[in-house]
């Protein structure tokens, strides 16, 4: 599994951890010359900001999971906890996902079909904000923030540059290929990408329609990353009119692979 | 909503231009395409009304103008009443093809103007494109997804990207992720 590393690659190093169900990874550029100095430090720094990171992803999961019997998410689920006794950060997401709910018409919902407020499908994505914002109060300015497959960068790979992080997308036909490719951060506006699928846990999506969705996947990059993981949600639900929502409304870009492999792609993606 | 408008008042523009120039070759070609004619300048009539909403003037001015302005070819569709099925010159045989711009029409985001490519009798891509004020380069304005093969995207090795965006990969699918030999290379 493990690549031969390639020169002309950049220097990288990574940390991850589990959390909400996935892996989360934090990669930075090594410092620029070889020294054992620089990459001590940049071990030190990598290993701190983790650190950081995690602290914000087990917060918000241990207060969001509705895997987790304790999070406040299970209790208001099994109705212990009334909506005016929630937490101020409880209210704040869960206003945050309704007012989702309106600008995609509807597609990307808070509620479980059951109508009990789910919102997993906002959390990941603001957790990942969090953790940049983190990040760049801690003073780091180039690194690369992954979580279970949404990506959020800042900088470059290369300190000093403007080359940009190069994200690839999974083929959901066969996962141990790239679909694509797109160039975040660097010198770009677009520092987040977000890929919603249909095929593994499609269960986290919850269509208004009882059929399965047109989309197996779908790929959005924007410039946050709450707008990229919300509106591919919303897209593998809505089907092809909330695409056409979303790139006439925001300023995204779109890669949309059908259930029969084809693909649906914005002027951003093409080569 | 802006973009939306645009792209009604270019497909209405667009229908028109289909209209004019599908009435004049089919009608030279064979009666029996009169019925097609007639669908697509239902379809024309359609985009013009949606237009109307945020762009009154440029649905009037396409609907008046109506005709390829045909730089690049001497067939001009100049039917503007592509709903009786009838009139419109013709643009000569139905093999013809070329690339047909239409009239520019001001809108509140610039110039706006419709270019369809015609090989075969058929339309075979529709563009709007927007005349920028300083050297009227045109430029493609739509960033609505369109079907692209695979080898138009841009492409991937896993060897030189950093990151890998999937839909979300639980914890266990991660140990076989194409992520997870990334951060195996960088841990």
């Amino acid at each position: 599994m493990r690549p031969t590393s390639k020169p002309d690659s950049p220097a990288l190093k990574a940390r991850t951890f589990q959390c909400m169900g996935t892996v989360i990874g934090l990669t930075v550029p090594m410092a620029g010359n070889d020294d054992g100095g620089s990459r001590a430090a940049t071990e030190e720094a990598l290993g701190s900001a983790a650190d950081a990171v995690e602290r914000i992803f087990r917060e918000l999961d241990g207060q969001f999971s509705l895997y987790r019997p304790d999070s406040e998410a299970s209790r208001v689920a099994r109705r212990e906890v009334t909506p005016k006794e929630t937490s101020a950060g409880f209210r704040d997401r869960y206003a945050e996902a309704a007012n989702w709910r309106l600008l995609t018409e509807g597609s990307f919902t808070p509620e479980r079909p059951d109508g009990a407020p789910d919102l997993s499908g906002l959390v990941k994505g603001y957790a990942v904000q969090e953790a940049g914002a983190a990040l760049a109060s801690l003073g780091l300015t180039d690194w690369c923030l992954n979580a279970g497959g949404d990506v959020l960068v800042s900088g470059s790979p290369i300190v000093g540059t403007a080359a940009t992080w190069q994200a690839g997308i999974v083929d959901p036909q066969d996962r141990g290929t790239l679909l694509a490719a797109y160039p975040l951060g660097g010198g770009t506006t677009a520092r987040a990408l977000a890929t919603s699928g249909s095929a593994e846990r499609g269960d986290h999506i919850w269509t208004r329609a009882t059929g399965p969705s047109e989309f197996l996947q779908v790929s959005v990059a924007a410039a946050d990353i709450v707008t990229a993981d919300v509106l591919a949600t919303a897209i593998v639900a809505g089907g092809l009119p909330m695409l056409n929502r979303a790139t006439d409304g925001w300023d995204v870009q779109v890669l949309a692979v059908r259930r029969d492999g084809g693909l649906l792609a914005t002027p951003g993606f093409r080569a | 909503m802006r973009i939306r408008a645009v792209v009604s008042a270019t497909l209405a523009s667009a229908g028109i231009l289909l209209a004019g120039w599908q009435s004049g070759a089919h009608v030279a070609e064979s009666a029996s395409a009169v019925g097609t004619t007639a669908g697509t300048a239902g379809t024309g009539t359609t985009g013009t009304g949606s237009a109307k909403s945020g762009l009154g003037s440029s649905a009037g001015g396409s609907t008046s103008g109506s005709a390829a302005s045909g730089d690049t070819s001497s067939g001009t569709g100049t039917s503007g009443s592509g709903a009786s099925g009838s009139s419109g010159s013709s643009s000569g045989s139905s093999s013809a093809g070329g690339t047909f711009t239409g009239d520019s029409v001001q809108t509140r985001f610039g110039s706006v103007q419709v270019q369809i490519s015609v090989s075969g009798g058929k339309i075979t891509d529709v563009k709007a494109l927007q005349l920028t004020d300083e050297d009227r380069r045109s430029v493609q304005i739509s960033n609505r997804a369109a079907p692209l093969l695979r080898s138009e995207v841009l492409q991937a090795q896993s060897a030189n990207v950093q990151t890998i965006s999937g839909a979300t990969v639980t914890s266990s699918a991660y140990l076989t992720s194409l992520q997870a030999a990334l951060d195996a290379a960088h841990l």
